[in-house]
């Protein structure tokens, strides 16, 4: 047995176990005990998974696993994206029942995000898939008595349902032209395979990985899921699940289609077109914030499945969809977060909430700013240099078209940037409320704030991580 | 040297910002402060130049993001310190006018120092994602203090600045990729780009880089037809907002097309030198017949920076298209001349009228009149500016136009003719603000205007001093811009 690979996975599906009846018993002050625990065990799966980073690629349980830097890569994204959520969830919930139960579905859906992003076995993908989606069912819920979440979680459980369904009968089309279920075997057994099949085979599964990626038009669910759900938790749903399926969505297209098999570098591209202009056409009609986040993580999904696209005709498609990938969790975590302090403490998130913030709230006001100026792709931010990394890639990978595009979206995109940025600097307040406060919001908002800069001046930081991460077993 | 320039105003802004909130006075003086060593130390770069030397001067390289070969790498040319220099200038004379002045100080002073910090680099940059990391860091603080200090409609002017500027430099980033993607080994380096000129057998990249690029420069410089957002911008912007937005920001599209499009794409710009000529002749006479329609003297001057930018776009064309090199060395000393005169005499011209607004309350011309007599000093630097803006000889202007119809001359007497009409008209606008400003008498219900404040006159003194100082003394300019013109002549 090859355990010693998936401790980090272990440690966290055992804790997530253990919490169960943990955060059933726990009252009063021993509420914050899961949140602790789940918080201790996420920050030593990180550090167990980071020296996996420099191991070589080899293949566990039988080849339905594999241990390469690729995947400690992108369960490294995952597992940062999982803490500054729970902190931001702690302390959104700091004296309510939902603290102690939120811990518990995030690490369910952190494993599974990790597995998705090994996973090299049909079987173990569907099993992932649902296993990072079922507790974000549960996370959207939390609130049990709130309308709009239950009306959110029953959209969100009813069309992931419908995907994986779609997903799975797309795998199977795999698993009968070729015997198999393993990636790697499947990738070349598909040689000399009636192409249509493959195509649908194709087309079935990214429906799977699209509702998770919120690619148009699988994306339905998103902005109703986004608004329903607590900040707190659409930042979670808009980040893990994502990152989980742009890495499964990867090795998948990788090891089992490579390149000349189809022609999906060109149904990528169009997808990616497609997804980043409604996105950013809608997001510039929106009135609520979350939902305006909503539609722009759809946008800045496109902009990533454009080195996706192209992802095995340079070799600088992988390391720019790892680095975008890092910095859309810093921008978009720290978005959500401030936006969840604002809505604690007035109950909406229209954009009179966040009126005048830049007086009311100096520091979640700036943190905000930056957040969205990085997510319209302005420099020195993380943002900027993802974009321009995917930009770079799909120019080299021969889509000079879809990087015009691209570029006239961003133009796009600004605009709904820019007014959330003038409501707040450029208004007077009406309210006098400033925002939420707690040590789980700060942190979390100075962890992705931190980050989005750091990143940004110094890109290296974190595309030699995603270099060294784009080593996939193939 | 050179990085401590650059981010001397960056590092005294973030000394602003943790200043206490209750000293508003001492955040005012501290950014001044910061402003004036950023000055000495452009002085210091000036001094230590060697106009004769090799093109690049003062340079520093580091590692940047080393696995796409992008790198830290500044240095200067004549051509880039000169509007160093100006900027410096600029820089301390808006933080002297603002001593008095402004709510929020503390992020007043920051977003000023911080656009400082990104020009600086921006005219220091000698790779290209260098280039363009410092040009929007010149454009998100400008859109802050549009939309923050600006006047009634100052969140749409704002956006709308933004949102052009954002797409010109997005269209202009999609170029530098291009361009970066066309070397081999990739790289962003300006120098390495300008020796090679990977795209000169592609047609067909090289056109539409060149398209890129210029209408990334074009809206900042601004070109008509991208010249939308500017008279709005101008308008709503605080004083000392338009100040930098005349004076410096539209310098970053004409930099942009002295210094990256002609040398990187010299033959394309020959190719489409018709189109930069017509162009740049709209624009001439666009800028100037839509100036002298105004009544608003802020966006009066606002239409005379279309027709003034038209210079430098015409230099350009003229400098890619014209055989002989004198020819071309002419063009481009116009054209850079141009740029700092402008930024000295249009940043003047705003600051004055913003003085009259303080006190007025309007800048309709019609509300004005005998100036003269009310208030002698005001109109002795106003009238010095707006000779100067025209064209009169022994102002910077004049030199500026002259090397820039000059070497026209030599491509067509038809340009330079319809050159020579849009001056005429400029001369037009100028005497028509001045005739209604500050000779004939004084409206019936004029209230009486207190004169002008020593920051007031200093800061407006302080730029037509030096305008008429490179206007008689042209050569201690032109010494520096000479060398570097040479070299971009020889492509």
């Amino acid at each position: 047995m090859d355990l010693w690979a998936v401790v980090p996975e272990m440690i966290l599906a055992g804790l997530a176990l253990a919490l169960v009846p943990i955060a059933g018993w726990a009252r009063g002050r021993w509420r914050s005990l899961p949140a602790a625990l789940a918080l201790v065990g996420l920050l030593a799966a990180l550090a167990l998974t980071a020296p996996m980073l420099m191991a070589a690629p080899r293949e566990a349980f039988c080849g339905t696993y594999a241990v390469d830097p690729f995947r400690a890569f992108y369960q490294l994204v995952i597992e940062a994206g999982a803490i500054v959520s729970l902190l931001a969830l702690a302390a959104h919930f700091h004296g309510t029942e939902q603290e102690a139960q939120a811990p518990v579905a995030l690490l369910m859906a952190t494993v599974g995000g990790m597995g998705l992003a090994a996973a090299t076995d049909l079987g173990l993908i569907v099993l992932f898939l649902q296993m990072v989606s079922f507790p974000s069912y549960l996370l959207v819920l939390l609130v049990r008595s709130d309308k709009s979440a239950q009306e959110a979680t029953l959209k969100y459980f009813l069309y992931g349902a419908a995907a994986l369904a779609v997903m799975a009968y797309g795998l199977t089309f795999l698993f009968g032209l070729t015997g198999s279920l393993n990636l790697r075997i499947i990738g070349a057994g598909l040689v000399g395979a009636d192409a249509a099949w493959v195509a649908l085979a194709f087309g079935l599964v990214l429906v799977g990985y699209g509702f998770e990626m919120t690619l148009v038009p699988f994306h339905v669910w998103a902005p109703d899921v986004f608004q329903g759900a607590t900040a707190p938790t659409s930042g979670f749903v808009s980040v893990v699940p994502k990152v989980a399926a742009f890495a499964g969505l990867l090795r998948l297209l990788l090891e089992a289609l490579p390149h000349g098999l189809i022609a999906w570098p060109v149904v990528l591209a169009i997808v990616a077109v497609a997804t980043m202009t409604f996105g950013n056409l809608i997001a510039l009609r929106q009135t609520s914030l979350k939902r305006l986040l909503a539609y722009s993580s759809i946008a800045q999904a496109g902009y990533m499945l454009m080195a996706v696209a192209v992802a095995d005709r340079t070799p600088d498609a992988l390391p720019a969809v790892g680095y975008y990938l890092v910095a859309y969790l810093c921008m978009n975590l720290a978005a959500f977060t401030v936006l969840a302090q604002v809505e604690r403490m007035l109950g909406n998130d229209g954009f009179d909430a966040v009126r005048g913030l830049g007086r009311r709230a100096p520091w979640p006001a700036a943190a905000f700013t930056l957040a969205l100026l990085s997510l319209a792709g302005i420099p020195p931010l993380a943002g900027f240099a993802g974009k321009v990394f995917l930009l770079m890639a799909a120019i080299d990978g021969g889509f000079v078209w879809l990087a015009i595009i691209a570029a006239i979206n961003m133009a796009v995109a600004l605009y709904y940037y820019a007014v959330i940025i003038a409501e707040m600097y450029f208004r007077e307040p009406e309210r006098r409320e400033a925002v939420a406060l707690g040590l789980g919001y700060a942190w979390a908002v100075g962890l992705c704030t931190a980050g989005t800069i750091a990143f940004g001046v110094a890109p290296r930081l974190a595309l030699s991580l995603a270099q060294l991460g784009s080593v996939i077993l193939r | 040297m050179l990085t401590i320039t650059i981010f001397l105003p960056l590092l005294t802004g973030l000394l602003v910002l943790v200043l206490p909130r209750s000293r508003p006075d001492l955040v005012r003086w501290i950014a001044l402060f910061g402003a004036m060593l950023t000055l000495i130390a452009a002085m210091v770069l000036w001094a230590g130049f060697e106009p004769s030397g090799g093109s690049l001067q003062w340079r520093m390289t580091a590692q940047w993001i080393p696995t796409i070969g992008a790198s830290y790498d500044v240095a200067v040319g004549g051509i880039s310190l000169t509007l160093i220099l100006l900027t410096a200038v600029l820089l301390t004379v808006v933080m002297v006018y603002v001593l008095g002045e402004r709510d929020r100080a503390h992020a007043h002073a920051f977003l000023f120092l911080l656009l400082g910090s990104g020009l600086i680099g921006l005219f220091a940059a000698q790779d290209l994602l260098l280039f363009y990391l410092f040009f929007e860091i010149g454009l998100v603080p400008m859109y802050f203090i549009v939309g923050i200090w600006g006047g009634e409609r100052r969140r749409y002017a704002a956006l709308k600045f933004f949102l052009y500027t954002r797409a010109g430099s997005l269209a202009m980033l999609l170029g530098f990729l291009a361009l970066y993607l066309a070397m081999e080994p990739h790289s962003f380096s300006l120098p390495a780009i300008i020796a090679a000129k990977p795209l000169a057998q592609a047609p067909l990249a090289s056109a539409l880089v060149f398209f890129a690029l210029l209408i990334g420069f074009g809206v900042k410089l601004p070109i008509v037809p991208l010249h939308n957002w500017l008279p709005d911008a101008h308008v709503e912007a605080p004083t000392e907002g338009s100040v930098v937005l005349a004076g410096l920001q539209l310098k970053m599209g004409g930099y942009g097309l002295v210094a990256i499009l002609l040398p990187t794409l010299p033959e394309t710009v020959a190719r489409f030198s018709w189109l930069l000529i017509g162009l740049a002749l709209v624009s001439l006479l666009y800028g100037a017949l839509a100036a002298l329609a105004q009544s608003d003297m802020k966006r009066l001057v606002a239409y005379t920076s279309i027709n003034h930018m038209a210079y430098v776009t015409l230099g350009v064309a003229v400098a890619g298209v014209i055989g002989s090199a004198q020819a071309r060395q002419l063009a481009i000393n116009g054209a850079t001349f141009q740029m700092v005169s402008h930024g000295l005499l249009t940043g003047g011209m705003f600051l004055m009228v913003g003085m009259l607004q303080h006190r007025a309350g309007t800048r309709e011309i019609d509300h004005f009149g005998g100036l003269i007599g009310r208030m002698p000093t005001f109109s002795g630097l106003f009238g010095l500016l707006a000779f100067g803006s025209l064209g009169l000889p022994g102002l910077s202007g004049f030199i500026a136009e002259f090397q820039v119809i000059g070497a026209a001359l030599q491509l067509s007497v038809w340009i330079a003719a319809i050159t020579v009409l849009g001056l005429v008209l400029a001369t037009a606008v100028y005497l028509r603000l001045m005739a209604g400003t500050l000779m004939g008498s004084a409206p019936q219900d004029a209230k009486p205007l207190s004169p002008l404040s020593a920051r007031e006159a200093w800061s407006a003194a302080a730029l037509a001093t030096l305008s008429v100082l490179i206007g008689i003394l042209p050569m201690i300019l032109i010494a520096a811009l000479d060398g570097n013109a040479r070299i971009l002549a020889h492509f």
